[in-house]
């Protein structure tokens, strides 16, 4: 300190002393603050990883805890279903976790190595079950299929005990997680509905106003696009029997005029 | 043979069945094929729930299997034929057939005949008989028909109250494949062994 004003050359190198000094301190306190980052890190990851061993069947078995549970998971920058491609995603991460050896495995990703992949895994059974129902009712609904159907059928479960209980958002997270393997699976959105789609092709416009209108009340005739839409004739029927060869529509000829039901209302609101 | 007294519980409709155009028998070759899937497992599952084992076509369409009141909607005698087929074909999994009564077949085409509803086939009922008979420890002893169908015995098997003409059917199928032999006293009593 009292060097501070020492006259001469010497007073040149105290600066550098300084200076050094003062460099050495800073870097000190930065690895510090980095230490205790990461021991701060580690522990919350420890108590993630606690966390969601302890809770990693409601994490499966509740949507909206899952769904909370991804929303912290989003916050803190992790994207567990992403993580799952890119490994990298979260470094150091793998070196991290203490007791599963298999962490450091190649390919698996850290919630794999946390959960026992349970969540990864919760989405990719999620899509082949999801694959699984549009492929049965294919027939019956030509590939479009409501997110509320699909989640009534995947509640149902094809067997005893596999049944599901599954949000909307779960259901899109899983299509989207389908996307990898072509095209073939998307959401399409008609009127106010989401409709998740398994066929590999595009609506044109007069077909999708039709599905739309089938919303309303559940059915379409000939005359009511003629009036509704002003359209002539011809081309009323002409889109209606496109949308019957590809099943998206079920006649009804009980009734005076041909009705042309939507799928989507078996055992719906009538 | 529709012995629907003991409806304890309410059939549970499928959802197709408040769909008004699953009454009309689809022209398009897929929604129609996946229309007769769902048909075929309603009826089977309507006649296991009202333990009905045979229909008679033209007194069904009028019950509410074929005619949903709700909707008035109707199933049409032509189309209730072509399900009814379809269930009996090998696609439909053999769950229908039907019987051509003494009468030559002319006179089943006109009113649409009767029909055994196979909710089991006499093979899945021969096996119950057996696993019946063996778990009971009945092996050996003489039962008569009405015995097996209607005792107390069997009160709790599926099997209770069972269609005769059925159950000698299924008997046929043990006697086939040597698991039981049928004796016909003469007349109504007519008894099996098991062994």
């Amino acid at each position: 300190m009292d060097r501070r004003r020492t006259p001469g050359l010497s007073s040149l190198s105290s600066t550098r002393l300084q200076t050094h000094h003062y460099t050495n301190h800073g870097a000190k306190l930065r690895t510090n603050t980095a230490a205790s980052l990461e021991t701060q890190l580690s522990v919350f990851q420890s108590l993630v990883h606690n966390f969601a061993l302890t809770h990693s069947k409601d994490i499966r078995a509740n949507p909206a805890f899952r769904a909370e549970f991804a929303r912290m998971c989003t916050a803190l920058n992790i994207d567990f279903l992403a993580s799952s491609y890119h490994r990298d995603g979260k470094p150091g991460a793998a070196s991290k976790s203490s007791g599963s050896s298999s962490s450091s495995k190649s390919g698996e990703s850290i919630w794999a190595s946390l959960l026992g992949g349970s969540v990864n895994d919760f989405y990719f059974n999620l899509g082949v079950t999801i694959v699984d129902v549009c492929r049965a009712t294919r027939a019956e609904n030509g590939g479009l299929i409501s997110l509320t159907d699909l989640r009534g059928h995947i509640a149902r479960g094809r067997a005893i005990g596999s049944g599901m209980d599954v949000s909307d958002a779960d259901i899109e997270q899983a299509v989207r997680a389908l996307r990898p393997l072509g095209g073939a699976y998307g959401i399409t959105t008609i009127g106010h509905r989401k409709l998740v789609r398994s066929v590999p092709k595009e609506l044109n416009t007069d077909q999708a106003t039709v599905l739309e209108a089938c919303q309303v009340l559940g059915y379409v005739t000939v005359s009511m696009l003629c009036v509704n839409l002003d359209w002539g004739r011809p081309r009323a029927v002409a889109v209606v029997e496109d949308l019957l060869a590809e099943s998206l529509v079920w006649v009804d000829c009980a009734a005076g005029e041909k009705e042309y039901w939507s799928p989507a209302f078996i055992g719906g609101a009538v | 043979m529709a012995t629907s007294a003991e409806t304890t519980t309410a059939f549970q409709y499928p959802p197709h069945y408040s769909f008004p155009p699953f009454f009309t028998l689809q022209p398009v070759a897929t929604t129609r094929s996946s229309q007769l899937q769902s048909w075929s497992t309603f009826i089977q599952s309507y006649c296991r729930h009202h333990r009905i084992f045979s229909l008679s076509l033209i007194d069904a369409l009028s019950t509410p299997l074929f005619h949903n009141t709700t909707l008035s909607r109707q199933l049409a005698l032509r189309d209730a034929k072509a399900i009814l087929t379809w269930m009996a074909s090998p696609e439909g999994g053999h769950r229908a057939e039907f019987i051509s009564s003494g009468s030559k077949k002319k006179a089943d085409e006109s009113e649409g005949g009767r029909v055994w509803i196979y909710w089991r086939r006499p093979e899945e009922w021969a096996q119950q008989l057996e696993d019946w008979v063996d778990r009971t420890g009945q092996k050996g002893v003489v039962l008569t028909l009405y015995e097996i169908v209607e005792g107390e015995a069997s009160a709790r098997e599926e099997f209770a109250g069972m269609d005769m003409e059925l159950l000698r059917m299924s008997l046929g199928v043990c006697v086939k494949r040597g698991k039981a032999q049928i004796f016909s006293s003469g007349g109504e009593g007519e008894g099996v062994k098991f062994f």
